[in-house]
C-alpha cells in the first residue's frame, strides 16, 4: 500500500495552503475531485477584500492561477480527477481515479473538502432551470456557457450579490434578488453595484413554485410576515428562464463524520462542523481541517486555515516548519474575524471553542458625511460605508492619502492635501466603491469618473446615461473617455451638469442609440416595425397592438403614413393596397373629466 | 433557448474564452451533437439547449444539473453504457454516447 506523510483532501484555497505549509520536510499528497485544481476560486471574477499583503485587489481566478502554478512548479504530487471514497477507522484513505479504487496509508490527513450549495423547500424545486448560484457561476465563468436569459436570484448574502453582478457580466440578465430577511446579507459595497446595475432586492419575499413544461417558464414569488410564513393574495409572477438559489452553503463533512470526528451542530458555521482546536486538529489526532468544512466563511479565511492545519500537521509529525508564518497566518485571520462583518463566525467560533471574543459590534452601514473635499482639483470620493476587512485603497496609494490603519475592519479615510488625483484608488478598489470627481471640471459641469467592469464600454463622444445609485435614470451624460486599467477594472470619465454630480453613479451604454423613431409618442423604431413584419405582421393593426405604434396621445397623426411606408416596402405591396387601420377618437389628449355632462 | 453558438459567451469585459477550440462529437440520445475541448459533458448539453438531463427514478420528474461541481446527483447520466456518470466533472470526449439515465433494469 502507498504510504505518505500529509495527505490533504482537497485542492481548493484552504487544501492548497495546507500543502504549501505542510511540505518543507513532509512527504504530501493532494487528491482532488474537480477537473481543474483551485476549488472555487477558478469561477471567482471579482476582486478579493482582504489584505493588500495577502491576495487583496486580485480576482479569484488570478489567485488560482497563481496558487496552482506554484504548486505544480514546487513538484507536489498531485492526484486530480480523484475522488476519495472514505477514511477508515485504521486511518487508510481509499480513493477512485479512472474508475480504480486505491488506497493510501497517510500518517496525517488534512481534509479541505469545502461546502456545498445549500438548498431550498419549494413547489418545483427540482425543475431544470432551478440551479445553484455557485454552479451557474461555475458555467457561465469556467465554461463560457450561458445557462439561461432572464434569472431570478434568491439571496441577498455575498454569493446571490456576487453572482448576480457577474451574470450581468456575462450578459445575463438577472430581474431581480429575493431576500427572505430586511436586509442585505452580504457586504454593503457588493449591494451598491447590483443595485447601481438597477436590479431590485426585493426584501420580505421568499419564491413559492416555479412552473413551466420540462424547465422553468416562470416563478412565483411569495411577501413574508415577520415570522417568516409566506402571506397569502402577496403573490408576484416573474417571467424567467433561471432560478438561482443563493442561500448559503454547508460543509462537505461526510468523510469527517465516516472518519468518527467528533462533530457539532452549529447554524452560525453553516450546520455540523468537525470540533477542533486552534491547531485546525480534529478529536482523531491524525485528522486536520481547513476551510469551509470547518466552518463556512470565505476564501481568504480558508488559505489562512490552511496554512495553521499544513503548519501544525507537519509539526506533529517533528517536522521543520516556519513559525513566523504561522504567527502572521494566525493574527491576520483573527483581524479579518474581527469587525463587524465577522460576528457570526465569532458567534460560532465561540461555541465551538469554548471562548469568548473581546470585540463584539454590529455590522451597520454608516451614513456618508457632509464631505469636505476640494471641487477645483481631481479628488476620490470614497462611498465604503461599511466595516469590512479590506484595505488595497491604502495599499495602492502611493502619497499615503487613503488611511484604513491598524485594523483592517476601519473604514477609509481621504487626507486632500496629500491627494494628487492620480485615481489608482479607484482602480484598485475591490468593491468600485471609489469615484473620481472633478466638481468645478467647467462653470456648469462636472468630470466624474467611474469604475466600470461592463460591456459595452462606451466610447469617448458617445453620448451616455447617468445612473445613480439604484440604477435609476438620472441625465444624459458625455464620455470623455475610459481608462483602462491593467486588471479590466476602467474608469468610465464623463461629463454630467454640476447639479448631478452627486446622484450620478454609474454609466449606461444607450440601448437604442442610433435608432431610427417612427412613433414618438410609444418610442417605437423602424428596426422594431420591420422586425415584426418579417415574422408575418403585416397590417397597421397588427403592428399597433403588438408594438403600440400609433396608441400613445397623438393618435397615430404622425406615425400611421409611416408605418404603412415601411410595410409597402416590405412586402412590395403599394401604399394604396394597404389596410389603413382603425382611427378611434378622441384625436387630442382628453381628461375623462371634460366629458361629463353638465 | 436556442441552440448551437447563441449560448456561447463571446464577450466578457474580465474573461477570455478560447476561440477555435477543436470540435468534439458525440451523440445524446442518438442524435448527433457537437461540443469544444475543454467542454464537460454537462456544459456542452447546454449549450446545446438540453434541460433535461434524465427524467427521476420514481415519479418522472424531468431533472437538469443543479451544482455543476460534483456534489449532488442532479446531473447523472448514462455514459458509454455506465450508469450515474457525473456528467458536470466528466470531460466531453470524442464519440461518447450520452443517455438520460432513466430506465429500470
Amino acid at each position: 500500500m502507498n504510504e505518505c506523510d500529509i495527505l490533504v483532501v482537497g485542492g481548493g484555497p484552504a487544501g492548497i495552503s495546507a500543502i504549501r505549509s505542510a511540505k518543507l520536510g513532509a512527504d504530501v499528497v493532494l487528491i482532488d475531485d474537480g477537473l481543474k485544481l483551485g476549488g472555487q476560486l477558478i469561477k471567482q471574477t471579482h476582486k478579493f477584500f482582504g489584505s493588500a499583503e495577502q491576495f487583496a485587489g486580485m480576482r479569484g481566478v488570478d489567485i488560482a492561477n497563481k496558487l496552482v502554478s506554484e504548486l505544480y512548479e514546487s513538484g507536489t504530487k498531485v492526484l486530480p480527477g480523484a475522488t476519495v471514497l472514505g477514511i477508515y477507522e485504521d486511518g487508510v484513505v481509499n480513493y477512485s481515479k479512472d474508475n480504480v479504487v486505491r488506497e493510501i496509508k497517510p500518517k496525517r490527513t488534512i481534509v479541505a473538502t469545502g461546502a456545498k450549495e445549500k438548498n431550498l423547500l419549494f413547489e418545483n424545486n427540482d425543475l431544470p432551470g432551478v440551479y445553484g448560484a455557485g454552479a451557474v457561476q461555475t458555467l457561465v465563468n469556467v465554461y463560457g456557457i450561458k445557462v439561461g436569459n432572464e434569472v431570478l436570484m434568491i439571496g441577498a448574502g455575498n454569493i446571490g450579490l456576487i453572482v448576480t453582478y457577474q451574470l450581468m457580466q456575462a450578459g445575463i440578465h438577472v430581474q431581480a434578488i429575493i431576500e427572505a430577511t430586511d436586509h442585505v446579507g452580504g457586504y454593503d459595497v457588493h449591494a451598491r453595484k447590483v443595485k447601481r446595475l438597477g436590479i431590485p432586492i426585493i426584501f420580505k419575499h421568499s419564491i413559492k413554485r416555479v412552473d413551466g413544461y420540462n424547465s422553468v417558464e416562470e416563478a412565483i414569488v411569495v411577501k413574508l410576515d415577520d415570522r417568516f410564513n409566506p402571506i397569502p393574495g402577496t403573490e408576484k409572477k416573474f417571467r424567467v428562464d433561471t432560478v438561482c438559489i443563493a442561500v448559503g452553503l454547508s460543509p462537505l463533512a461526510e468523510l469527517l463524520w465516516q472518519a468518527g470526528c467528533e462533530m457539532k451542530y452549529i447554524p452560525e458555521l453553516g450546520g455540523y462542523v468537525p470540533v477542533r482546536d486552534e491547531d485546525m486538529r480534529t478529536s482523531r489526532e491524525d485528522i486536520f481541517v481547513a476551510g469551509d468544512v470547518a466552518g463556512i466563511e470565505e476564501a481568504t479565511s480558508a488559505m489562512l486555515e490552511g496554512t495553521i492545519a499544513g503548519t501544525e500537521a507537519a509539526r506533529s509529525l517533528g517536522y521543520p516548519v516556519e513559525d513566523d508564518e504561522l504567527e502572521k497566518a494566525k493574527s491576520y485571520l483573527n483581524q479579518l474575524r474581527a469587525g463587524p462583518t465577522g460576528k457570526k463566525i465569532r458567534i460560532g467560533l465561540e461555541k465551538l471553542l469554548g471562548k469568548r471574543h473581546s470585540f463584539e459590534t454590529n455590522a451597520t452601514i454608516h451614513k456618508p458625511s457632509k464631505s469636505t473635499m476640494p471641487k477645483n482639483k481631481r479628488v476620490p470620493v470614497v462611498e465604503c460605508f461599511q466595516e469590512i476587512p479590506c484595505n488595497p485603497c491604502e495599499a495602492s496609494c502611493p502619497f499615503d492619502a487613503i488611511t484604513i490603519g491598524k485594523d483592517i475592519n476601519a473604514r477609509p479615510s481621504v487626507d486632500y492635501s496629500k491627494c494628487t488625483g492620480c485615481g489608482i484608488c479607484a482602480l484598485k478598489c475591490p468593491g468600485l466603491a471609489i469615484f473620481m470627481i472633478t466638481e468645478d471640471y467647467s462653470d456648469s459641469e462636472s468630470l466624474l469618473e467611474i469604475p466600470y467592469e461592463m460591456l459595452p464600454i462606451p466610447r469617448p463622444g458617445d453620448i451616455a446615461d447617468g445612473i445613480d445609485r439604484d440604477g435609476n435614470f438620472v441625465c444624459e451624460v458625455k464620455v470623455l473617455g475610459v481608462i483602462k486599467g491593467k486588471d479590466k477594472t476602467n474608469l468610465v470619465r464623463i461629463i454630467i451638469p454640476k447639479e448631478y454630480a452627486d446622484r450620478v453613479r454609474s454609466v449606461r451604454v444607450k440601448e437604442y442609440k442610433n435608432d431610427k423613431i417612427v412613433c414618438r409618442c410609444e418610442d417605437v423604431t423602424e428596426k422594431e416595425i420591420v422586425e415584426a413584419i418579417r415574422r408575418g405582421y403585416t397590417s397597421f393593426d397588427e403592428l399597433k397592438r403588438l408594438l403600440r405604434v400609433g396608441m400613445g396621445p397623438c393618435g397615430g397623426k404622425n406615425c400611421r403614413e409611416e408605418v404603412l411606408k415601411i410595410i409597402a416596402r416590405e412586402t412590395g405591396k403599394s401604399v394604396e393596397e394597404l389596410e389603413v387601420g382603425t382611427y378611434r377618437p378622441p384625436t387630442k389628449p382628453t381628461p375623462f373629466s371634460a366629458f361629463k355632462n353638465e | 433557448m436556442k441552440e448551437g453558438s447563441f449560448v456561447r459567451i463571446e464577450e466578457h469585459p474580465i474573461l477570455t474564452f478560447p476561440k477555435d477550440r477543436r470540435k468534439i462529437e458525440f451523440t445524446f440520445e442518438g442524435k448527433k451533437m457537437v461540443g469544444y475541448e475543454g467542454d464537460t459533458i454537462a456544459s456542452a448539453l447546454i449549450a446545446q439547449g438540453v434541460k433535461v438531463f434524465s427524467y427521476s427514478h420514481k415519479s418522472k420528474r424531468p431533472r437538469g444539473f443543479f451544482c455543476a461541481v460534483g456534489k449532488c446527483s442532479s446531473c447523472l447520466m448514462m455514459v458509454n453504457g455506465i450508469r450515474n456518470v457525473r456528467t458536470c466533472i466528466t470531460p466531453l470526449k470524442d464519440g461518447m454516447d450520452i443517455r438520460r439515465n432513466d430506465e429500470d433494469e
